[in-house]
């Protein structure tokens, strides 16, 4: 057996060991999952062949549209590649926990190169891969594009993954020549979360909306004409927008050589990778091993948990105190902070730019449903922050949750300090949320009352599930934080979290209706803002059971789960 | 201090540990040997309140590990094979994090964790965080963190594991001068000649169940040994096993 084939068998065994052993849980488990993927693919699917479909009907420009957004699919896949196999080939080719174990046999260094920089590209593209297919399958769908397009995907997707994958490895070798690969790791989650938040903003600030605007119509026009040809010639995206284009749309261009092209770097950039490996590998890997050094120790921090904290008992104390300074130090957990800022900024800004003036809807009637609107939104956006961050709160104890474990504690003042630590700053932000969405919205007080009431409810209910689910389901073992909440739980608290806000929704929806009525015509229902308190009695009755049903839940898993 | 009754704990239907009984006086060093997979984590586990047993009891100081587990492990500290710590807390932070989950007040505490840290030579590394701690370190670290609250009990599972000899040495008299002063040590390990050094008593464990306890005296009548010491003597009795 060839030495690559030795090195690549750890992870096929294990997959396939993991695929025949299983617990009828883990079957239902993976089933759920199956679903909910089939789920996103029929979603995907069906949503850009409508688009497609729509873009088509536009008189010569829909083969120039689908093309540009063609372009836009796959140059977002290949810096999403990119930066995934960036990471990834850290862990693989630095950071991996059999590396002592592999460097030491006897094997060949170029086999062990090819056979991490497999495992690089597997562990990275199959998302991409998984997210592609649905994308491939409309636009043969809508444009014909019949055996020979599905061909083409088959014989450019390789060459498209090896590429970024080839290149991460060699962007990754350089870097971690230079700098220790730990501290590397932070930098790139960093950079990518900046990268992410720069487009985010520079995608909501262009105003995407005033595209389907008819005053602005003529000069999106011109902007399209002018992007009929890539706007970047020379990325491997391009190209392989440049062979799918050829075969769906019967661009004129010759597809031969864009495959020469894409072929000759997908062939020369892993031997280029591989040659950087064999001169700066061992001192990389020698510089990897080494741990940072410096000392921890600030009065004012220490100071200021301790005014933070200082309401709560002595555990709870300890706890929160140990789990603010581990974020605090921790860059892949606090540097989610910035993501969370832009969601804010662009959240408020959506307001700030709605044409409710413009809609023949009474202005302050329309108001009134927007911003009852805007608290499941801020629901959302709540519980979407509660996965990052109150959902993975038990998973983070980690390998050293053996510590309370064995403490003289119970274990409830752990999910309690979880609980609290998560749901003030998270209390903040949903009030936050509402106040400026509302003061930007201009709404009636009442409605400001209620908004503010219902938010104060769901972030409780939201912390609890975020926390109690994520007992319920911990990751302990994660090479990343950022993993825990893609998790089966993560799934779970999700739909609990929807579920919820869904319910709340549905309880005020009734008296909102009623005094929305009542402000649009006058003595038409009647309704004073008394008729809200039953409702606001309901959520607080829900909110109860979302905070308590989670946590008990969690506890019980957490003591059941040691077997 | 110590007392297991009936203790078992099986897995589906593997029995990892099958009616253990055993009893640990106060001031007594307990050697609990075994080959690989005899169920030495397993018992220890169920003792700290980790694993619940499937059947029986397992009583420290007096104090149910399941009906008051609180109680229990207020009076033990416990030192597992793999010590997983925070890595993003220094030392010091560490030690006052567990200080704190044992309820100790704050100026015994900072005492202790400078004495502890000055004792296991940690002291120029207090504010360093533990991830770049050296596996030796942390072994004392956490060693440090069970012997912070003064506990009447030791529970030590594989306590020479990365450790030098000067560290080993330390080590021992470290737990003679614990039983010395009242203090019950209940010592998992393979190290045949660290129990021989220093136990009173050793309990060999072999597919779950204690096939032998006593002295060494007592250990060599069993096997019926005259010379070879403990080494020969654990190999005799778990002969039919698979002893590493």
């Amino acid at each position: 057996m060839s030495a690559l084939v030795v090195l690549l068998s750890p992870p096929v065994l294990s997959w396939k060991n993991d695929l025949r052993t299983g617990s009828p849980a883990r079957w239902l488990r993976r089933l759920v999952l199956l679903g909910l993927g089939a789920a996103f693919w029929i979603g995907t699917y069906w949503t850009l062949k409508r688009v497609l479909a729509y873009f088509q009907t536009v008189y010569e420009l829909g083969p120039a549209l689908a093309y540009q957004l063609l372009l836009i699919i796959l140059l977002t896949f290949l810096s999403m590649l990119l930066f995934s196999n960036l990471i990834t080939s850290l862990s693989t080719f630095f950071l991996a926990r059999d590396l002592d174990l592999v460097r030491s046999a006897p094997i060949p260094p170029s086999s062990f190169f090819y056979a991490r920089l497999i495992t690089t590209t597997v562990n990275s593209s199959w998302m991409v891969l998984f997210f592609s297919f649905p994308i491939f399958a409309a636009y043969g769908a809508v444009f014909r594009g019949g055996g020979l397009f599905y061909l083409w995907t088959l014989l450019v997707l390789p060459l498209f993954l090896i590429i970024p994958a080839a290149l991460g490895v060699l962007i990754t070798h350089l870097l971690v020549y230079w700098l220790p690969a730990r501290r590397i790791r932070d930098i790139l989650f960093f950079i990518g979360l900046f990268a992410f938040i720069v487009l985010y903003f520079l995608f909501r600030f262009s105003q995407p909306e005033r595209l389907v605007e008819p005053e602005t119509f003529g000069h999106f026009l011109e902007f399209l004409t002018a992007m009929e040809t890539p706007s970047s010639p020379f990325l491997p995206s391009s190209w392989s927008a440049e062979i799918f284009a050829s075969v769906l749309f019967a661009r004129p261009v010759n597809r031969w050589f864009f495959f020469a092209l894409l072929s000759s770097y997908a062939l020369f950039l892993p031997l280029a990778a591989s040659w950087v490996s064999a001169a700066v590998y061992i001192s990389g890997w020698s510089k990897a091993q080494e741990a940072r050094q410096g000392r921890h120790h600030s009065d004012l921090l220490d100071r200021i948990i301790h005014w933070l904290t200082h309401p709560f008992p002595q555990i709870t104390k300890a706890i929160m105190t140990k789990d603010i300074k581990s974020f605090l130090r921790d860059a892949t957990q606090w540097s989610q902070l910035f993501l969370l800022l832009a969601l804010v900024a662009v959240y408020l800004y959506n307001f700030k730019v709605l044409p409710l003036d413009r809609s023949p809807i009474p202005s302050a009637t329309l108001r009134t449903v927007v911003s009852f609107t805007n608290v499941a939104l801020a629901g959302f956006v709540l519980s979407a922050v509660a996965m990052r961050f109150a959902f993975p709160a038990v998973s983070l104890e980690g390998r050293a949750f053996w510590i309370l474990q064995t403490s003289p504690i119970a274990l409830k003042s752990l999910l309690w300090s979880k609980f609290w630590l998560n749901l003030i700053p998270l209390l903040v932000l949903g009030e936050l949320l509402v106040f400026f969405s509302n003061t930007l919205l201009r709404v009636p007080s009442w409605m400001m009352t209620l908004s503010l009431i219902t938010v104060f409810f769901m972030t409780f209910g939201i912390t609890a599930i975020g926390v109690g689910v994520g007992a319920l389901y911990p990751k302990f073992h994660y090479d990343h934080v950022a993993e825990i909440p893609t998790s089966f739980g993560g799934a779970i608290c999700m739909i609990f979290s929807v579920a919820f806000i869904g319910a709340t929704v549905m309880i005020e929806a009734w008296p909102v209706y009623l005094l929305a009525m009542e402000g649009l015509n006058p003595g038409s229902t009647s309704a004073g803002s008394w008729v809200l308190a039953p409702s606001l009695a309901g959520v607080a009755l829900l909110t109860v059971l979302a905070v308590v049903v989670p946590i008990k839940l969690g506890l019980s898993g957490l003591e059941e789960m040691p077997d | 201090m110590i007392q297991l009754e009936n203790l078992s704990k099986y897995y589906g239907k593997l029995a990892a540990v099958e009616s253990l009984n055993l009893e640990i006086q106060p001031g007594e060093i307990f050697g609990f040997l075994g080959p690989n997979g005899a169920g030495k984590t397993t018992t220890i586990r169920v003792m700290m309140g980790i694993l619940k047993p499937s059947s029986g009891r397992a009583t420290l100081g007096g104090y149910d590990v399941v009906r008051e587990p609180e109680k229990a492990k207020a009076i033990t500290g416990f030192v597992p094979d793999r010590a997983f710590i925070y890595e993003k807390l220094s030392g010091r932070e560490f030690l006052k994090f567990v200080g704190s989950l044992h309820r100790m007040d704050s100026p015994r505490l900072e005492r202790r964790i400078a004495h502890l840290l000055e004792h296991f030579e940690l002291w120029e590394w207090r504010d360093e965080l533990v991830e770049g701690y050296s596996h030796g370190m942390k072994q004392r670290l956490v060693l440090s963190a069970s012997l912070l609250h003064e506990p009447r009990i030791l529970i030590i599972d594989e306590p020479m594991v990365g450790i030098d000899p000067r560290g080993a040495k330390m080590l021992k008299d470290l737990f003679l001068s614990l039983a010395k002063s009242g203090t019950t040590v209940f010592l998992s390990t393979h190290s045949v000649g660290v129990a021989e050094e220093i136990c009173q008593r050793v309990g060999i464990i072999h597919r779950g169940r204690l096939i032998a306890s006593g002295s060494m005296a007592e250990l060599y009548r069993m096997a019926r040994i005259e010379e070879g010491g403990l080494e020969s003597a654990f190999l005799e009795l778990t002969r039919d096993g698979t002893a590493s």
